[in-house]
């Protein structure tokens, strides 16, 4: 039996590429630093650290398969363990995996490495930007990723925009707690940057893709449907029915609330955020599409009109705290003040 | 035509930079067993480390034919290339050879790529002008010219610069300290070879062939690429025999292969190599599309504008290229012809790999 290991295979995306690698009949095996009660009797578990060597060496042992999703997200900030993780993890797991002979790694990676692209839309060979510390890192894991090629390793990178779908909370567990409330969320400057996110399934169909095709690739992977940001809210408002409506907030001045808010620890804002909320960027799919024969089913529209809605069938347990950054509600802290001031807005 | 001069009638002493080097190695060996009839009445071997000094030491015991010693210097400085070579020709009336071969290709940072490459260079051609030196031959490499346009195109020996990243870049202004000093009077020519392979390797060309054994040596799209490349034993002989021009200075000549491969060719005649030496070794599957040698040429080149250097992604980077050069002017001039093939200069390499016990 095909054996896939998914690192981070408790996380958000994780859990749902663990789901994807099942049906494909793999035997699973999850490596992740914090494991849920709730565990399945066809998954083999392993807790353990990425940047542990040992307990890597071992997990990867007879692995056909390796999955790369741990990740320490911009949510996190922990510049440590931002590049400890994100870094020497990837760098740790690729080793063990060249030695292991690993028949195919598929590394997760991000858009963040591109910053704000000085033109759009975004190839897999435009050169890097990073912006901030987690685009920096996720950079540097590449780059180890392509060192790992070049001593023979067959690893392909895919380089997802910002995932959406069913489960999906953080920083958009606000978002949804607003609508869901009436209150107004916010674009910066008049939203009309074009911006693409990617649903998870759709992403969890790449890697598996991926894994299939032979020889080292670089994919980067979003919607092909999609809008500008405010269009994205105003779909999203227009759904939810409760009377939201997208406001606009002067660029400069909120960056800079949101950058101040962060440095208080009073919102759960991340560098991420403010650089790139009002910046465009898109990625061109056609190069995926071409070689893994993969296209995106979901829309912009129709994965933010899904994660809504799960958000409100599950909105008493979306602040689990012991689940993932992604999978529970980010604490609003200040932005609760925020949000009851919207209702204040004359409509 | 061939000028060439029979230096044998008219010994010297010879001076090799880089001695404890691959390519100085294997000149090393060459020079102390061939003395006589290379002319050569003393040879002086600068090293840079001890380590390297101790290992040379071993390597030319036993087959030495002229008084050799070997010494500790860095060339980039001009104090201690001066004070480790002040014997050689104090009174500037006799005269003396010099093989430039100090030079540093995969670097901790940028900035040692010139200090060696471009500083070291300029240094040991001052001390050669202001010597004067009777000879001497510089090697350089393809990386000042880049690579070639399309994958049917070949270096001629006259090529304008345009140097592949800051390793070209470096050995682009070494070359142009050559030609200063050649505008000074220095007798100075230039050898370039492209990829060369052979013993005394560094660890770097053991994994080469270590993963054409494992089948997982990255080829590009169809490995149509072409590659020049050169035994070492040829290219040692292309360099004394650029020693020997006695027509005009500063010229330069590329030393390889009558023709260039395709990459998919090297890798399939090394895999035949290997298996004709008893090794067991698994088809090549290690496609690459161009896209990841694109990404990994930018990403060099982002890394290097940072000062630092990550071989791995550099060789990734500079692999889907071709480098191919023309060697008549070589054949016409110097008379250079290649004697050893691939298959058989692959077959030497891999033994002595054998020899020094390391496992492929």
């Amino acid at each position: 039996m095909t054996i896939s290991l998914v690192t981070g295979g408790n996380g958000y995306f994780g859990s749902l590429l663990v789901d994807r690698l099942l049906n494909e009949g793999h035997h699973v095996r999850v490596l992740d630093i914090s494991l849920s009660t709730d565990r399945r009797a066809d998954i083999e578990y392993i807790q353990g650290d990425i940047r542990n060597q040992s307990v890597v060496q071992q997990v990867v042992q007879k692995a056909d398969f390796v999955f790369n999703n741990v990740a320490q997200v911009p949510l996190a900030k922990d510049r440590t363990l931002l590049r400890t993780v994100n870094i020497d993890g990837t760098k740790i797991l690729l080793d063990s995996c060249l030695s292991a002979g690993v028949q195919k790694v598929v590394h997760t990676s991000s858009s963040a490495i591109f910053g704000v692209p000085t033109s759009n839309p975004v190839f897999p060979d435009t050169p890097a930007h990073p912006l901030e510390a987690y685009g920096q890192a996720k950079w540097e894991a590449e780059i180890l990723c392509t060192q790992a090629i070049a001593n023979g390793l067959d690893v392909s990178i895919i380089r997802p925009r910002t995932i959406l779908g069913h489960g999906r909370l953080g920083i958009f567990g606000i978002l949804f707690d607003w609508i869901a409330d009436g209150a107004d969320p916010f674009v910066l400057g008049n939203g009309n940057n074009r911006y693409q996110f990617i649903h998870a399934e759709d992403l969890a169909d790449i890697c598996w893709r991926a894994s299939q095709s032979l020889g080292p690739n670089i994919f980067n992977a979003g919607t092909d449907r999609f809008g500008t940001m405010r269009e994205a809210l105003e779909e999203l408002c227009l759904h939810a029915g409760t009377g939201s409506r997208v406001r606009s907030l002067p660029a400069r001045p909120t960056s800079l609330a949101m950058q101040v808010a962060a440095k208080l620890h009073i919102a759960p804002f991340a560098p991420y955020h403010w650089i790139m909320y009002s910046k465009s960027m898109w990625f061109d799919v056609s190069h995926a599409h071409d070689i893994l024969d993969w296209s995106p089913r979901w829309s912009n529209s129709d994965m933010f009109k899904q994660s809504y809605d799960w958000f409100l069938q599950n909105r008493a347990e979306s602040n689990n705290a012991d689940a993932s950054h992604h999978r529970r509600t980010a604490r609003q802290g200040a932005l609760g003040l925020v949000k009851r001031a919207t209702k204040l807005l004359p409509r | 035509m061939s000028k060439t001069l029979h230096l044998s009638d008219s010994p010297a002493p010879l001076v090799v930079t880089g001695a404890g080097g691959w390519l100085g190695r294997a000149l090393s060996s060459h020079i102390v067993a061939n003395a006589q009839s290379l002319g050569i009445s003393r040879y002086v071997a600068l090293v840079r480390t001890n380590e390297e000094k101790k290992l040379l030491e071993a390597e030319l015991v036993g087959i030495s034919t002229v008084k050799s010693d070997i010494r500790l210097c860095d060339v980039t400085s001009t104090d201690a290339i001066n004070s480790v070579l002040v014997d050689l020709n104090p009174d500037n009336e006799s005269s003396f050879d010099l093989i430039h071969t100090a030079g540093i290709i995969h670097p901790k940072k940028i900035q040692d790529l010139y200090q060696v490459n471009e500083v070291g260079t300029r240094n040991i051609m001052k001390f050669a002008l202001d010597h004067h030196a009777r000879k001497v031959v510089h090697v350089s490499s393809n990386s000042p010219f880049g690579n070639n346009p399309h994958s049917k195109d070949l270096f001629r020996s006259i090529e304008p610069f345009n140097p592949y990243m800051a390793y070209g870049e470096s050995k682009m202004r070494g070359e142009i300290a050559v030609q200063e000093a050649v505008s000074q009077g220095l007798h100075a020519v230039i050898v370039r070879p492209p990829w060369f392979y052979g013993p005394f390797q560094p660890p770097r060309q053991t994994t080469f062939f270590s993963m054409v054994k494992a089948g997982r040596f990255p080829v590009f799209g169809d490995g149509s690429q072409h590659r020049s490349m050169v035994f070492i034993d040829n290219l040692v002989d292309g360099v004394f025999r650029a020693r020997q021009w006695t027509g005009e200075p500063g010229k330069g000549w590329w030393i390889a292969d009558q023709t260039p491969y395709r990459v998919s060719e090297i890798v399939s005649l090394v895999g035949q190599a290997l298996r004709d030496e008893g090794h067991d070794v698994k088809t090549n599957r290690l496609r690459i599309p161009n896209i990841v040698g694109s990404f990994a040429e930018t990403a060099d080149a982002l890394i290097q504008k940072t000062g630092r250097y990550v071989q791995q992604v550099h060789v990734l980077g500079e692999m889907n290229k071709t480098i191919a050069c023309d060697i008549s002017a070589s054949t016409s001039e110097l008379g250079y012809i290649p004697q050893t093939s691939l298959y058989e200069g692959m077959r030497q390499s891999i033994r002595w790999c054998a020899e020094q016990g390391n496992e492929l």
